[in-house]
């Protein structure tokens, strides 16, 4: 069973890749969008990446929940993320540091919860449980 | 060659157009793997004349069925390890008007021609994304402009592909991937027989250039779009149809 920072190596290796950049650049702590540039296409790239990597099935929407600011009414109110809103992603994304999106629910924050971490502590999830 | 060590898979290659773009992309040094779906004597003589010059294969299965096309795909993937350029060219007519249009005549014409896009597009996604390439290439007609009588299914279908050829464009020029459309006029096909038959003087004054289009000059639009010359094209309907849709009088 590989270890968190083997696991760190490949999706490091995955990223560099997929989003074409530098080995320094993928951090733990560093966000998909914002640092590393990801957008839409390229999640699903990184998925088929991974998938080949591991050897592993990733259903669509595990790691990568889509559409979530649109999924329901009452998940957003006045550009911020609802209490209920906030529920739902912590049932979503149990790997991601929803916390920390609560304490600044903002709606364009959600895109920070795609984090290296996140990806390496769903890895590391499925691949050793 | 401008083709040369590509691999291409056209579906619909057996006939008319599509066999055009076999022919046209054997001679440009791809290797091609061809869907048919019923015409299997004609599409073993293509395979059988084509050898000499290059890589041809034909590969049965119906367009309509996701399953069929992944399994296509697969075959192409088994055995050349890559697709570098995918045509969608499968299409059927069934025209009517759509008062009288059986369910059946349309489905199949949206099935075919239209749904087909999905299945095979779909299908090449994840190996032209790590490829890191790709091509794609749409029939579509200048029926999906013109308002022809009896039609509706047709230009619904094709009008589908080119609202499809823009979006799909968008998502994966990223990934260097083209996707293009050729909108083809009238051409000199089996499937187009019965209209020239009842009408072929007043479709040629209806063209600038006052003649039929023939299969060799989409094959040669499509052969341009897969080559490097068009690495810079993406998302266009590009119609090839000697100026029917000028519209001038």
């Amino acid at each position: 069973m590989p270890t968190q920072d083997e696991i760190f190596k490949v999706v490091q290796e995955t990223l560099e890749d997929a989003l074409g950049v530098d080995d320094d650049e993928v951090t733990m702590d560093a966000t998909l969008q914002g640092d590393l540039g990801a957008e839409s296409i390229d999640f699903l790239d990184i998925l088929f990446r991974l998938e080949k990597g591991f050897d592993i099935k990733i259903p669509r929407g595990e790691l990568f929940p889509e559409n979530l600011a649109s999924a329901d009414s009452s998940f957003v109110q006045d550009g911020k993320v609802t209490e209920s809103g906030i529920a739902q992603l912590r049932e979503k994304m149990p790997h991601a540091d929803v916390d920390k999106l609560a304490e600044n629910p903002a709606v364009e924050n959600i895109a920070d919860l795609f984090t290296v971490r996140m990806m390496v502590s769903f890895l590391d999830q499925k691949l050793n449980g | 060659m401008r083709l040369e060590g590509q691999v291409a898979l056209v579906t619909g290659g057996s006939r008319g157009i599509g066999k055009g773009i076999v022919e046209a992309f054997v001679k440009e040094g791809a290797k091609v793997a061809f869907v048919y779906n019923s015409s299997k004597d004609a599409a073993d003589a293509i395979v059988s004349e084509l050898s000499a010059s290059g890589e041809v294969i034909a590969i049965q299965a119906d367009v309509k069925s996701k399953e069929a096309a992944q399994k296509a795909v697969d075959e192409v993937l088994e055995k050349w390890e890559r697709i570098d350029i995918l045509v969608n060219n499968a299409g059927v007519i069934r025209d009517g008007l759509l008062a009288t249009m059986d369910e059946d005549d349309w489905c199949t014409v949206i099935d075919t021609n239209l749904n087909s896009v999905y299945n095979f597009t779909q299908s090449v996604m994840r190996p032209m994304m790590s490829q890191r390439s790709g091509r794609i290439i749409n029939m579509s007609s200048v029926a999906s402009e013109m308002g022809n009588q009896g039609q509706t299914n047709y230009a619904a279908s094709k009008g589908g592909i080119n609202g499809f050829t823009k979006c799909l464009a968008a998502e994966v020029g990223r990934r260097n991937i083209t996707v293009n459309a050729i909108a083809p006029g009238f051409i000199e096909t089996d499937m187009t027989e019965a209209v020239r038959n009842a009408a072929e003087g007043e479709i040629k004054k209806a063209i600038a250039l006052r003649r039929l289009g023939k299969p060799e000059d989409i094959a040669s639009t499509a052969v341009f779009l897969a080559s490097p010359d068009a690495s810079y094209i993406t998302g266009q309907v590009i119609e090839v149809d000697g100026g029917l849709t000028l519209g001038g009088i």
